[in-house]
């Protein structure tokens, strides 16, 4: 397995482990009139730092075992993967915040629910990213 | 998924002094792992990586990959 091919999966096991501790801690009940301050802002930097935090110790061991191969730019394959992966994810990330914006003001929410929302879509999306870099590098693009 | 192009690298390799896919890999400027993908048709590379693989094997592009057709045999 090469080093972008275990950075892809580090940062989708981190991104699934990220969503789960939002959901578990601000679960869909309390989103719809969550105060754009306070708990919301408390738990979104938490997870965001714990994520860096994660990212960045898992890469830097994977990287002091392959440290030519964490060196070295990306090769064109390695390239076309990260193109259409984003490519998949940014249209993701489009279909679900404009329709997570749309039901939450449908349901009545306010703006930290609908911060809340935009921020789960772009973690959702990003979840897509990289599970859809690892099957490209699992099964070939 | 596999790719429509074939190709006789491995054949190649060991033509070579059985040259490894890293040795390979190092001549042509990608990782291992894009080699492997290329002989298991899981990728198709670029037209100027498949000439660097074709010059890292010391032959001609034709001789190395092919369409929708069975490649050159490698000389005896």
């Amino acid at each position: 397995m090469s080093f972008r091919e275990k950075s892809a999966w580090i940062t989708l096991i981190t991104l699934v482990l990220l969503l789960a501790f939002y959901v578990t801690h601000l679960p869909p009940p309390w989103w719809l009139r969550a105060e754009a301050g306070g708990f919301l802002f408390y738990v979104l930097m938490l997870g965001v730092i714990a994520f860096v935090v994660i990212e960045l110790i898992a890469h830097v061991i994977v990287a002091l075992r392959a440290p030519r191969e964490a060196r070295a730019p990306r090769d064109e394959r390695e390239q076309l993967i990260a193109l259409k992966a984003r490519s998949i994810a940014g249209r993701v990330y489009a279909i679900l915040s404009l329709g997570s914006v749309f039901m939450v003001i449908h349901l009545g929410a306010n703006d930290g629910g609908i911060l809340y929302c935009l921020f789960l879509s772009f973690v959702v999306s990003q979840i897509v990213n990289y599970a859809a870099r690892v099957i490209y590098y699992r099964r070939g693009v | 998924m596999s790719t429509a192009i074939t190709n006789t690298i491995r054949k190649w390799r060991f033509e070579r002094n059985e040259m490894t896919q890293q040795d390979l890999a190092e001549r042509v400027g990608v990782t291992r792992q894009t080699i492997n993908a290329i002989e298991l048709g899981k990728y198709s590379p670029s037209l100027e990586v498949a000439f660097r693989i074709a010059v890292a094997l010391g032959v001609r592009l034709e001789d190395v990959f092919s369409y929708g057709a069975e490649p050159r045999e490698a000389p005896r």
